[in-house]
């Protein structure tokens, strides 16, 4: 007994120098990997443990970590406060209408620039539809300002010569889901599209002329054959568009805010940064935070669990 | 499937789907121009309407006074200068990283990896990120533009794929040959990765160019500002006065014939002009990339 135990710390022993070996032969690697590991640490670890400020009461003097203790206090808060459910509510819709209307637009697109035999007229297609996710939100929004004005904007000048009446599609509240969940669309279809498109490639032409011999048509062949050959790619897209849902797009939304649409525009992140930032309430505002980042993790383990089981695909 | 005669359905299919593909990048890539012939037309003659497809008082005042104006003249500076560096750093350390992980027998790569990726799940919030800038002091710095934001899992993630693909025996008769990892990365992995290079340095690129929320929430030093961040403080005050009519303000006194809005199309054209001359050519790289990173990641 005495003698394996012996020959067991013996082989652990020579492991560990094995891998100590190891360790110094890639001894410039490790240097390598340095920078990133203090940058880490630095920009992203270091944040997480401010984050116990949710957990304080923040005196500016003391710091982060000689503040008191102060519990669930700031959660309370803000699960009691009249703003909790207005946000929250507002994060769910405006990512719910994304998903609802804009998951599926890249994948329409990608089937039906499938459907193209052309190629020339399909790259031309797929270079412009790129080109707005290249832009900034800035400019997309002033696009839209330009498009959209009342004031000798195209869509505008477009109504008036129909006889219809202007209408100030940026400033008006009913106005404001519409232009997000358009806008969004806008932006981020045509670049959204590319992996479907190589999913779609990966699809066995096999399998469709076997099926047109059967006497299969098109939609035949496209529900059939096409959705579930790209099937994997959609659900994982669709657990990174849950996971994402309590973003709802930040600066997009925080650039097409307005006094006028403040009540049904303002969501977790856009409360955060301005109780935080604007109102100087950083352990408030970092409750909040924190709030959603751990919520977020909870929607995301659960779609994967969910994908996992009865799609057999997941991220992890 | 050629060689199977279409039906009369599937032809008045092709027809419908070229037109409304056609229309779809008709939409998509109409504003540009449309503000493009804005910011070649006189300001206050664009404010009449009907300038649609062509600039009807041909000028290029706009420019000239976007260029004239300090303010936008130095921010544009900011933004070259951030995104020059930004992408040089950020090219340069994530294939530091990707090297040292696409080496199969380091110890711990798959412990570092983690310790990456648990970045992207979860993080600390805006605020204490917010204080940590401040207590650094980088929030009246030009570097706070380019220190934070050097690496990125999903850079990482398309650098190490694609050093995947090289075989380790390569580096192994490099080393044989005498040569360190050093000169193994920047003489043999850098050469033969050419085309994922040219993707990363469009996307870390255009990041930097794009990014205006940085200096509009983080930095304190306006003389600081990058363009992005001063086209989106020009944006929310004419928004802010578009009571009194948007563009609309010429200014009487001294009759000019630009206007606020003219000038801020000059300069939304200055900001998008540099991305469509670069992102078509690299298409074919960015799109290899794109999928290799969602099939992965």
């Amino acid at each position: 007994m005495n003698n394996s135990a012996a020959v067991i710390s013996l082989e652990k022993k020579s492991k560990r120098k094995e891998i100590w070996k190891r360790i110094k032969e890639h001894k410039i690697l490790y240097l390598f990997l340095l920078p990133c590991i203090v940058s880490l640490l630095v920009f992203s670890y270091y944040p997480m443990y401010g984050a116990t400020l949710a957990f304080k009461d923040y005196k500016y003097n003391l710091g982060i970590m000689g503040s008191p203790w102060v519990g669930f206090k700031h959660f309370e808060d803000f699960i009691t406060s009249p703003e909790f459910w207005t946000v929250t509510r507002n994060t769910i819709v405006i990512s719910g209408l994304k998903i609802i209307f804009g998951f599926p637009a890249p994948i329409i697109l990608a089937l039906l620039l499938n459907e193209v035999k052309c190629t020339k007229f399909k790259r031309a297609v797929q270079t412009m539809s790129y080109l707005p996710n290249f832009v900034s939100w800035v400019v997309v929004v002033t696009l839209m300002t330009v498009v959209f004005t009342p004031y000798g904007g195209i869509v505008n000048d477009i109504r008036k010569s129909m006889g219809l009446e202007a209408i100030f599609f940026m400033g008006e509240k009913n106005y404001f889901y519409p232009m997000v969940v358009l806008s969004d669309i806008w932006k981020n279809a045509g670049w959204g599209s590319i992996v479907y498109l190589s999913a779609l490639s990966g699809v066995s032409q096999e399998l469709y002329e076997a099926a047109i011999i059967d006497g299969a048509g098109r939609l035949k062949c496209t529900w059939h054959i096409t959705l579930p050959g790209i099937k994997g790619t959609i659900g994982i897209m669709f657990i990174f568009a849950v996971g994402g849902i309590l973003n709802a797009g930040f600066d997009q939304i925080l650039l097409l805010q307005q006094p006028a649409n403040n009540e049904i525009s303002e969501i977790l992140d856009t409360f955060t940064l301005k109780t935080g930032l604007n109102y100087g309430r950083f352990e408030y505002a970092t409750a909040i935070g924190l709030f959603k980042s751990v919520f977020a993790l909870v929607l995301m383990s659960l779609t994967n669990f969910i994908s996992q089981k009865f799609m057999e695909v997941g991220i992890w | 499937m050629a060689a199977i005669k279409e039906t009369r359905a599937q032809r008045v299919f092709q027809v419908f789907n070229y037109i409304f593909l056609t229309l779809f990048g008709l939409a998509t890539f109409y504003p540009f121009w449309y503000v493009l012939v804005a910011s070649f037309n006189q300001g206050r003659d664009f404010t009449r309407g009907g300038v649609y497809l062509w600039p009807r008082a041909f000028t290029l005042e706009n420019y000239g006074m976007a260029f004239d104006d300090d303010r936008i003249f130095s921010s544009l500076g900011i933004s070259v200068a951030r995104t020059l560096i930004g992408v040089v750093l950020g090219l340069f350390f994530t294939a530091l990283v990707a090297y040292a992980v696409s080496v199969k027998t380091l110890p711990g790569r798959t412990a570092f990896t983690f310790f990456f990726y648990f970045t992207t799940i979860f993080g600390g919030g805006m605020i204490p990120y917010y204080m940590l800038l401040r207590d650094l002091g980088l929030t009246k710095s030009f570097w706070l533009y380019v220190l934070p934001s050097i690496y990125s899992f999903f850079n990482f993630l398309l650098m190490r794929t694609n050093f995947d693909t090289i075989p380790n025996e390569l580096r192994e008769s490099a080393q044989l040959d005498g040569a360190g990892d050093v000169r193994i990365l920047f003489q043999i992995y850098v050469p033969l990765s050419t085309p994922i290079i040219a993707t990363l340095a469009l996307f870390i690129g255009v990041g930097h160019w794009n990014d205006w929320f940085t200096a509009a929430y983080y930095q304190t030093d306006q003389d600081l500002w990058p363009a992005a961040t001063l086209l989106q403080r020009l944006l929310s005050e004419a928004t802010a006065s578009s009571t009194i009519k948007v563009g609309q303000e010429t200014n009487i006194a001294t009759l000019q014939s630009y206007t606020s809005q003219s000038l801020q199309m000059a300069f939304v054209m200055l900001l998008t002009m540099p991305i469509v001359v670069v992102y078509p050519f690299l298409q074919k790289y960015y799109v290899k990339g794109v999928m290799v990173g969602s099939v992965k990641g």
